[in-house]
């Protein structure tokens, strides 16, 4: 017989039972799509998180005070004795391949325009907003340049804010009140939405020296650094933590780079992508029982029908192949089907909640194919096997 | 037909196709085990979670200074204000009769160095009611004594990794030590507490929360803890603490107060809908093993025809029928559903020992929805090939052999 021949024959026996066969293959079909759909989420928000942290550029650095700081937040944040400067900010914007340096104060303030007022974000930075954190000026300008030391008196809102405190007219050239003081609006920006649950639109951005006069502080919080694409971040570092050493004398500072969190960031998401796809592997498992199952049974059902072709001639091995063809035939069937039913259920999501991220895994969609395959193959041999060994006198007699 | 010639009916059809039996208890199994193990562990999640958090302290109430009117974000955690929350704040607090206790707390980061041992850390300033607030406990020695509240005072009481790093094998309490330029006498050391949702108490220096705030030269507060006498005072005494500041503040209300009920609410809401569509995903499992269960019911009717012809030429009902096969598949199921918890239980025991100090725990709860899942999936699945058995014509069957 052919190889044609055999899954033919392979094929006429799954239509023939076709009630059993649709079954056997819905087992599958549910656990493939499963695994597709559930994979297809992970990897969703796979893409979303890190485009969530690379809206930044991938070529930051962030500078903390206090040596303890890990991704949290350590006691250095909030006060500490060995304050991180504007000064150091400065000097540190002045190093070669760096670009420009962000000294950071975030606080809660009361903003009051003539009438309106509203309790929300400060946050104190330099002019290096709009090229650090790729946010773009809506209207007007964002703080002037080459005035970290002793700035004056202006304010940039956040798009929320602009609203919810100038309604229709333009706050260009207005004064607000900060706190106690006084500023002149200057710009305002443009719509940025949520990041990280922290919304960037109700903010109003003042100069840092101004925000650690208000809040009566005397280090920063932070300082971001945007370097040269084209240099190597250990030098950058390194370059970072000589000078920092050089000004207080000691190593009293954490530095974290973009591609640190990143890389942490894509392992955990990763781990959770597969995490989802064992959880929809369950259900390929059982199904896979299904097909063993339904081997089992079609084995024990045929005996005469194996007789009879062993007894016109059909080889040992002949059977064997017979038998694990159709159980490859069930598999890939309702492999193929679940992949379809997969991918459709994927786009519908996309189609129905947009805002749910979802993106189709390629390679975890190749791979339930072929594990849908290796089930065939698996399942379907101990009974092959088992119908090759009977002997063709007694499995003749059988009936 | 009575119940027991049911049961002893299908047991002897099960028996006769031992195989194909525990292939379906396999599957069925497989199935129960994930749901089993995945409810146990976001359960098992939950508990730790909302045991730690409880575990903060009783009936707390957490002002932070600053109030955003950013709908649906975080509230202002670490942020700083134009105006402080002050001691005077705090002390303020104490006029509200639903108040037990108030530990206000600053907090900052400073070198805490001892004959040329040096180790940064974080610095937190309080008063000896952080100890009743927080249920702390002391390894030795003695916590910060009860005193006004805006006096300095070169005493503190050290958390254990920083006794173990400075003081390795000598007795800490009574010894001097250096934070940034400043001299502290250790007064006691702090029992292991381990980690605390992202506070460590080993890693610490607590000192009097005046001296702090000179350290760090400052007049403001990180946060006040404040402890009410009874849960029913709670939201009596956040209007009150809402009432006194503004009063303080010139009639501005510009403080956020978090209870210690609605955090331990919002993580309990999260991680139960966490469990259930961990447990449902894994559930799909159980669906395909129905479909499992459905598709060898019905080969076992049609292989069983002629003795289905044969029982009702004897006078079995249409319903006595349906029965013999639902009792088959529902036996089976539950076979299935037993292995399943116990498999699944073993496997929690083995992960327990591995991970001693993560308690699981299996909520009886889940236990008993795991059987009536699989019984319930037995029987909608099971039904449709018995009623094809019950409808068949007597003479027909009979004709098939």
């Amino acid at each position: 017989m052919q190889y044609f021949d055999i899954i033919n024959l392979a094929y006429k026996t799954v239509i023939s039972h076709k009630l059993r066969s649709i079954l056997t293959a819905l087992g599958m079909v549910i656990g493939i799509a499963s695994v597709i759909v559930l994979t297809s989420i992970g990897r969703g928000v796979h893409a979303f998180v890190l485009t969530e942290f690379t809206q930044f550029g991938t070529n930051l650095i962030a500078v903390f005070p206090g040596k303890t700081t890990t991704l949290g937040l350590s006691g250095a944040t909030i006060s500490t004795v060995r304050p991180l400067s504007i000064a150091d900010a400065i000097s540190l914007g002045e190093l070669e391949n760096i670009i420009a340096a962000l000294p950071l104060v975030q606080g809660n303030a009361r903003i009051e325009t003539g009438k309106k007022q509203r309790r929300t974000t400060v946050l104190g930075v330099g002019a290096a907003v709009p090229e650090i954190w790729k946010i773009k000026v809506a209207r007007g300008r964002f703080l002037p340049k080459n005035e970290q030391a002793n700035p004056r008196a202006f304010a940039v809102l956040g798009d929320k804010l602009a609203a919810q405190l100038f309604a229709k007219t333009s706050p260009l050239g207005q004064r607000i009140r900060i706190g106690n003081d006084r500023y002149r609006v200057l710009g305002v920006m443009e719509k940025k939405g949520q990041m990280m649950g922290f919304d960037m639109d109700d903010t109003v951005y003042i100069p840092t020296a101004k925000a650690l006069e208000m809040f009566n502080r005397e280090s920063v919080m932070e300082i971001d650094l945007l370097y040269n694409k084209n240099t190597q971040v250990k030098a950058i570092e390194k370059q970072i933590s000589n000078l920092l050493q050089r000004r207080h004398g000691r190593e009293d500072f954490s530095i974290i780079t973009q591609d640190q969190m990143l890389k942490s960031m894509d392992s955990i998401l990763n781990i959770l992508t597969l995490a989802v796809a064992a959880l929809g592997g369950i259900s390929l498992l059982v199904g896979s029982v299904g097909i063993l199952t339904i081997m089992t049974v079609a084995v024990s059902e045929r005996i005469s029908e194996i007789g009879l072709l062993r007894a016109v001639g059909a080889e040992k091995a002949m059977i064997f192949k017979l038998f694990l063809s159709e159980a490859l035939v069930l598999s890939v069937i309702g492999g193929v089907i679940g992949i379809f039913l997969g991918i459709f259920i994927v786009q519908s999501i996309k189609f129905m909640v947009p805002g749910l991220p979802v993106q189709l895994a390629w390679g975890y969609i190749c791979t339930a194919f072929i594990i849908s395959l290796l089930i065939g193959v698996i399942a379907g041999v101990i009974p092959a096997i088992k119908a090759a060994r009977l002997r063709p006198l007694e499995a003749l007699r059988s009936e | 037909m009575m119940v027991r010639d049911t049961l002893s009916f299908s047991w002897t059809a099960i028996k006769t196709q031992p195989l194909r039996v525990i292939l379906i208890v396999l599957a069925m199994s497989i199935g129960i085990t994930s749901v089993t193990i995945l409810t146990a562990l976001g359960e098992s999640a939950r508990l730790y979670i909302v045991n730690e958090f409880q575990a903060l302290g009783t009936n707390l109430i957490i002002v932070l200074p600053g109030r955003t009117e950013t709908t649906g974000g975080q509230p202002p955690l670490f942020g700083a204000t134009p105006r402080d929350l002050t001691l005077a704040d705090a002390n303020a607090l104490y006029r509200s009769h639903h108040i037990a206790a108030i530990a206000p707390i600053s907090v900052g980061a400073a070198p805490v160095s001892i004959r040329g041992l040096e180790r940064e850390v974080t610095i937190l300033g309080s008063t000896s009611a952080l100890r009743r607030v927080r249920h702390l406990s002391l390894s030795k020695g003695h916590f910060l004594p009860e005193m006004d509240i805006d006096r300095t005072l070169s005493i503190c009481v050290i958390g254990q990794t920083i006794k173990d790093e400075l003081f390795a094998r000598q007795q800490a309490v009574g010894q001097w030590l250096r934070i940034n330029d400043r001299r502290f006498r250790v007064i006691g050391v702090l029992a292991s507490e381990g980690q605390s949702i992202g506070v460590d108490f080993d890693d610490m220096v607590i000192v009097p929360v005046a001296s702090a705030q000179a350290l760090f030269n400052t007049q403001s507060l990180f946060r006040i803890l404040v402890e009410t006498k009874s849960k029913e005072g709670m939201y009596k005494a956040v209007d009150d603490i809402r009432e006194l500041i503004k009063l303080r503040h010139e009639g501005e209300d510009d403080v956020t107060l978090i209870t210690q009920d609605s955090v331990v609410n919002t993580f309990d809401e999260i991680l139960v809908a966490l469990t259930l569509t961990v447990a449902s995903i894994a559930s799909i499992s159980l669906a395909v093993a129905g479909i499992l269960v459905m598709n060898v019911m019905w080969v076992s009717v049609t292989q069983r025809t002629a003795e289905i012809g044969l029982l009702k030429a004897l006078g079995a009902t249409q319903r006595q029928i349906l029965w013999l096969f639902l009792t088959e598949a529902a036996m089976v199921s539950i076979a299935g559903a037993l292995s399943g918890l116990l498999l699944g239980k073993v496997i929690l025991l083995i992960l327990q020992v591995s991970y001693p100090e993560f308690p699981l725990y299996l909520p009886m709860w889940a236990v008993f929805s795991a059987l009536a899942v699989a019984l319930l999936t037995a029987l909608i699945f099971g039904v449709l090939p018995a009623r094809q058995a019950a409808k068949m014509n007597a003479v027909t069957a009979l004709n098939k052999r």
